[in-house]
C-alpha cells in the first residue's frame, strides 16, 4: 500500500500488533523521542511497570531527564483505567481528555501514550468493550491534542483478536488487514471506511460497524470513503440495513463510481452514493 | 384482458418474426401495433435505427405507439431484461390488460456474442411469463445466420407470419432445458496467447488486483471497476460454491480485458442464473446477476474439467 492510497488517514492513532517485546521497545522509544520533539507530555502505560519496555526507557537519560522535568513517566495500568480491568469508555475517554487538558496547562503541546493493553482485551467481553472505547477515543484524537499508540502481544491474543483491534485504528502494523474503520475530524461525517470490504471480512465489517455505534444526525449516516478502494454488493446491503436500523439514511462518500452503479442496481434503500471529484 | 392472438393466453405470448423483405415486416408489425393502439394496450417499439423508422412512417401520424431506443436496450441481456421487467410491471400497476413490443436484438450479436443472446430469448419466456404480454422479436432472414435462425425457432414457441398467422416453433424447447444444454462458445483470439495473470485459488482481493494489473488504460475507467466488481464475485462464488482448484486467467487486448474463471464444479444450477437474480436466494445468483450487469460480454461453459466464465469489460470480440 503506497502512502497516496493511504492519503486521508489521520495520525496519531496506532494500532501496534508485537511478537516480540524487544520490538515494542524499539518503537516505544521511537515514539518518546517524537513526543519530546514536539513538546508533548510522554507516557509509557503498562500493567507491569519494570517490564522490559519500561527498563528500557529508564536506561536513556532523555528520559530519566524528561521524567524530571514532568514531561515522561510509567504509568501502572491500573491507575488509568478501571481495576477490574473491563473498561469504561466514556470514562476512560474523559480521563484521558483531563490528562490532555492537564498536559496542555502544564506547557506542553498535547499527550501521547505508548499503551501496553494487552490485558484488557483477553475475553470476548473485554475485547467487545475495549473496541468501542477505541473508537470513542478515535474521535475525541480528532479534535484534542491527544495521541496513542495501543499496542498488542499478538501471541497471547490470536490473529483474529488482533484484526478485530486493528480495524478500529487508522493506522496499523497488521499488514493483511484488508479494511479499517476510524474517525474523522466533525466536519467531515460520523467515521471513514478505508481498504476493501467483501466477502472475507464481512462479518468484520458488521461487527467494527456496531462497536463505533454510529448516531445519525439529521436522519443521516456520512461515512467518508476515499480510501476504501473496494466494497461488494454485500457490503453495501450491510451498510443499509444498519443504517436503516438506526432510523438513518447511510451517505457514503467516494471517489468510485462503481459503488453508485451497485446501488442503482439492487436498488438499495437506506444508501445514498455521492460520487466525490 | 387480453387481445388478438394472445386472447386467453395466460402470461406471456412470445413469438418470432423472421421476415425475407421490408413488406413482410411490414405485413406482420403495422397491424399488431395498430391493433394493441385500439385495444387501448401500451404499444411499444424497440427496434434500430433502419427497422425502426420502416415502422414509424408506416404507421399513421399521431399514432399512440411509444418508441424505445432499441440499441441501448440491447447492449446486455441481463440489461434488457431488468429494463423490460420494470416497464411491464409499471404498465400493469397502471391497468394495462396486455401490452404489446415489438423488439429486435441488433445484428451485431448475432457473432461471437450470440451465445448470451440465445439465453436471453430462451429466458425470458420464464422472466416475462408473470406479466400479460405480447411481443415479437424480429429477425431479418436476408442477414441472420442460420445457426442464429436455428437458435430463434427453439427459443420461441410461434412464429408471427404475414396474414395474421401465428404459427407453432416445431423446435420449441421450454427454456429449463434449452438453457441446461451447452450452446457453442467462440473463444476470443485473446485466449490464444497466454494470460497476462494466470492465478490459482486466488483470494478475491488478489483477483481484484490482477485486473488492475492488466489496466493499462485501454478500457474506460469505469468499465474496469465494474469488471473488478465481476470478477470479485464470481472468484467469491467459485470459492465458496465450486470445486477446487479455482483458475483465474486474464488477458489484455487492445480494446479490452478478458477473464476467465474456472473450477471443477457443475457451476450454478438454476438455469437462469446471471440473466435474472436469483429469487430463491440461489447460492452465489446474487453476484452472477451482478456480473451480467456489469460486463459486455459472459459466457460460460460446462466441460469435463468443470465450469467456466469468461467475463469481457471494453469492446467485446464480436467474431
Amino acid at each position: 500500500m503506497t502512502s497516496s492510497e493511504r492519503r486521508t488517514a489521520p495520525g496519531g492513532h496506532l494500532c501496534w500488533s508485537y511478537d516480540d517485546p524487544e520490538s515494542l521497545a524499539d518503537q516505544t522509544e521511537r515514539h518518546l523521542a517524537a513526543s519530546l520533539a514536539a513538546g508533548e507530555r510522554f507516557w509509557y502505560v503498562t500493567p507491569r511497570p519494570s517490564d522490559l519496555v519500561a527498563e528500557r526507557l529508564r536506561a536513556l537519560p532523555g528520559f530519566t531527564d524528561a521524567v524530571r522535568r514532568g514531561a515522561a513517566e510509567v504509568i501502572p495500568l491500573m491507575s488509568t483505567y478501571s481495576p477490574d480491568h473491563v473498561v469504561d469508555p466514556p470514562a476512560q475517554v474523559a480521563a484521558y481528555a483531563g490528562a490532555t487538558d492537564e498536559a496542555l496547562a502544564d506547557g506542553h503541546t498535547g499527550l501521547r501514550v505508548v499503551a501496553e493493553a494487552t490485558e484488557l482485551v483477553r475475553t470476548p467481553a473485554q475485547l467487545d468493550v475495549f473496541t468501542r472505547y477505541e473508537h470513542l477515543i478515535d474521535r475525541y484524537m480528532r479534535t484534542g491534542p491527544f495521541k496513542a499508540v495501543c499496542a498488542y502481544h499478538r501471541p497471547k491474543l490470536g490473529d483474529r483478536t488482533i484484526t478485530e483491534l486493528a480495524c478500529m485504528h487508522p493506522q496499523t502494523n497488521v499488514e493483511d488487514l484488508l479494511f479499517q474503520l476510524y474517525a474523522v475530524a466533525p466536519d467531515d461525517g460520523h467515521a471513514a471506511i478505508a481498504g476493501e470490504l467483501d466477502m472475507s471480512n464481512h462479518e468484520l465489517f458488521r461487527t467494527a460497524l456496531d462497536r463505533a455505534d454510529l448516531r445519525p444526525v439529521d436522519g443521516e449516516l456520512i461515512l467518508s470513503a476515499a480510501d476504501l478502494r473496494f466494497l461488494d454488493h454485500r457490503a453495501l446491503t450491510l451498510l443499509a440495513e444498519y443504517a436503516h436500523r438506526r432510523g438513518a439514511t447511510a451517505v457514503l462518500r467516494t471517489p468510485r463510481p462503481a459503488a453508485a452503479r451497485l446501488v442503482d442496481l439492487l436498488r438499495l434503500p437506506a444508501i445514498r452514493v455521492e460520487v466525490t471529484a | 384482458m387480453r387481445t388478438g392472438a394472445a386472447a386467453g393466453h395466460h402470461g406471456y405470448y412470445h413469438e418470432a418474426l423472421r421476415y425475407g423483405s421490408d413488406d413482410d415486416l411490414l405485413a406482420v408489425v403495422v397491424p399488431f401495433l395498430l391493433g394493441g393502439v385500439d385495444a387501448g394496450e401500451p404499444t411499444f417499439v424497440a427496434l434500430g435505427e433502419r427497422t425502426g423508422g420502416l415502422v414509424r412512417s408506416a404507421l399513421p401520424a399521431g399514432c399512440p405507439v411509444e418508441f424505445l431506443p432499441g440499441g441501448d436496450l440491447y447492449a446486455r441481456p441481463a440489461a434488457a431484461i431488468r429494463f423490460y421487467r420494470q416497464l411491464l410491471a409499471e404498465q400493469v400497476a397502471a391497468g394495462a390488460g396486455q401490452i404489446r413490443i415489438i423488439g429486435e436484438v441488433p445484428s451485431a450479436s448475432f457473432g461471437a456474442t450470440w451465445d448470451w443472446w440465445a439465453r436471453y430469448e430462451s429466458a425470458i419466456n420464464h422472466a416475462y411469463d408473470e406479466f400479460p404480454l405480447w411481443s415479437m422479436c424480429a429477425y431479418d432472414s436476408r442477414i441472420t445466420p442460420p445457426a442464429v435462425l436455428a437458435d430463434v425457432a427453439r427459443t420461441h414457441p410461434r412464429f408471427a407470419t404475414p396474414g395474421g398467422r401465428h404459427v407453432p416453433s416445431p423446435t420449441w424447447t421450454p427454456p429449463r432445458d434449452y438453457l441446461r444444454q451447452a450452446l457453442p462458445v467462440v473463444p476470443d483470439p485473446l485466449q490464444a496467447q497466454p494470460p497476462a495473470v494466470e492465478l490459482t485459488d486466488p483470494t478475491a482481493a488478489e483477483a481484484r488486483t490482477a485486473v488492475h494489473k492488466a489496466d493499462q488504460g485501454q478500457v474506460p475507467v469505469d468499465d474496469v471497476e465494474d469488471l473488478v466488481v465481476a470478477v470479485s464475485e464470481i472468484v467469491t462464488n467459485a470459492l465458496r460454491h465450486g470445486r477446487p482448484p479455482v483458475r483465474l486467467r486474464v488477458w489484455a487486448g487492445d480494446d479490452r480485458i478478458v477473464a476467465t474463471v474456472s473450477d471443477a464444479g457443475d457451476g450454478p444450477g438454476d438455469p437462469f442464473c446471471g440473466l435474472l437474480p436469483a429469487s430463491d436466494g440461489a447460492p452465489g445468483g446474487l453476484g452472477l446477476w451482478i456480473t451480467y450487469q456489469s460486463c459486455n460480454h459472459v459466457t460460460w461453459q460446462r466441460d469435463d474439467d468443470g465450469f467456466t466464465l469468461r467475463l469481457t469489460a471494453g469492446n467485446a470480440y464480436t467474431g
